[in-house]
């Protein structure tokens, strides 16, 4: 004899709870909260480096580093100055917001204006883990190729903007421009697209632009 | 792989939802997947067997219900079951709101009466102590 009972619960619930814990002491303590996302390899480390480089001197900002292992991450954007946390996954594919709270609770937030969260490299299962944050932004480099945005919808549908990596690469690729981006906009018309050379420097300006235009909306 | 952390956290819940009906053995459970969800269901199938080895839900069945997409045209407001990038039927928009297919839900759990058989000894006993 067996009886059916309903269960009727999300299986994330618990990571939903402590998400929405993250973003109400986010909110108190004043500071924007930005998930950088990409696949791994599309530079999220080296355009943080330049980031926290350029903004440090005139904007308190801090970062948390996902990775599976190492300090790797930590250790190059911390020697521009900027206090990092490292979170290890231990071969989880995804940060979950648990691990944020703890994260966050080896900085005085309300110090900061800006926490940038360097998710792991995964364009699958990071988009199933609220942490909390404000926004949400991909990177996708154009050695990856322009189907990443139909291939994976459920990242690029979610994200405020989208930053195009490794333009200096771009002549030698046959990355599309514009199918990325015509990808990414029927599924995420709002979506910002910001063109990017970590290397080059080139669009970096616009990529501060839109990190500060988002801070500032934030605030209001 | 965040199938694992997936299958863990429904173990989880349903150990506590037996829990609070009475306890035992649960032989089965019934999870709602929306197809946008980025979760593979063998992938999944496979994990939760791991995640519920040494617990009552130890064997247990793991029937996996596929919710389609479903969205509103952001253009034409029509409601249809289609893919994120297919284009709306009625207007040839693509996208739109998100109505259904992000389920990731524990919907029921079947638990064994592990008292009824129990009960039954007692009473025979009790029955044949009488005659």
């Amino acid at each position: 004899m067996t009886t059916q009972v309903s269960v009727e619960r999300d299986v994330l619930q618990d990571n939903a709870r402590d998400a929405q814990a993250n973003r109400e002491r986010f909110a108190r303590a004043g500071i924007y909260v930005l998930n950088l996302m990409s696949g791994p390899g599309a530079g999220k480390t080296t355009l943080l480096e330049r980031t926290v480089g350029a903004l440090n001197p005139r904007m308190r900002l801090a970062v948390i580093a996902g990775d599976l292992e190492t300090r790797r991450d930590a250790d190059r954007i911390g020697r521009h100055g900027v206090p990092v946390v490292q979170i290890n996954t231990g071969g989880a594919c995804h940060i979950e917001a648990h691990q944020i709270a703890k994260a966050a609770g080896q900085f005085e937030l309300s110090e900061f204006k800006l926490l940038i969260i360097e998710n792991v490299g995964n364009l699958v299962c990071p988009a199933e883990f609220d942490l909390g944050e404000h926004d949400k932004a991909m990177m996708l480099s154009c050695t990856e190729g322009h189907d990443k945005p139909a291939k994976y919808p459920l990242m690029f549908r979610e994200a405020q903007a989208m930053v195009l990596s490794k333009m200096d690469l771009l002549p030698h690729t046959n990355f599309d421009v514009d199918a990325a981006i015509a990808d990414a906009k029927a599924l995420n018309p709002g979506i910002e697209v910001i063109k990017v050379s970590a290397f080059t420097g080139e669009g970096l300006d616009a990529w501060f632009d839109w990190l500060d235009s988002r801070i500032k909306a934030a605030q209001r | 792989m965040h199938e694992v952390a997936v299958a863990q956290r429904m173990v989880e819940i349903a150990l506590s939802a037996a829990d609070e009906n009475g306890g035992g053995r649960i032989v089965a459970a019934r999870l709602l997947l929306g197809k946008l969800t980025c979760v593979d269901p063998e992938t999944l199938d496979f994990a939760f067997g791991v995640a519920t080895r040494g617990t009552l839900a130890e064997g247990c069945r793991l029937e996996i219900v596929r919710i389609p997409a479903r969205l509103r045209c952001g253009s034409c407001r029509s409601e249809h079951e289609r893919e994120l990038l297919e284009p709306c039927p009625v207007c040839g928009a693509v996208g739109g709101e998100v109505l259904q297919g992000r389920e990731l839900r524990l919907d029921a759990i079947d638990l064994e009466e592990a008292k009824t058989s129990a009960s039954c000894v007692v009473q025979s006993e009790a029955t044949g102590g009488g005659g």
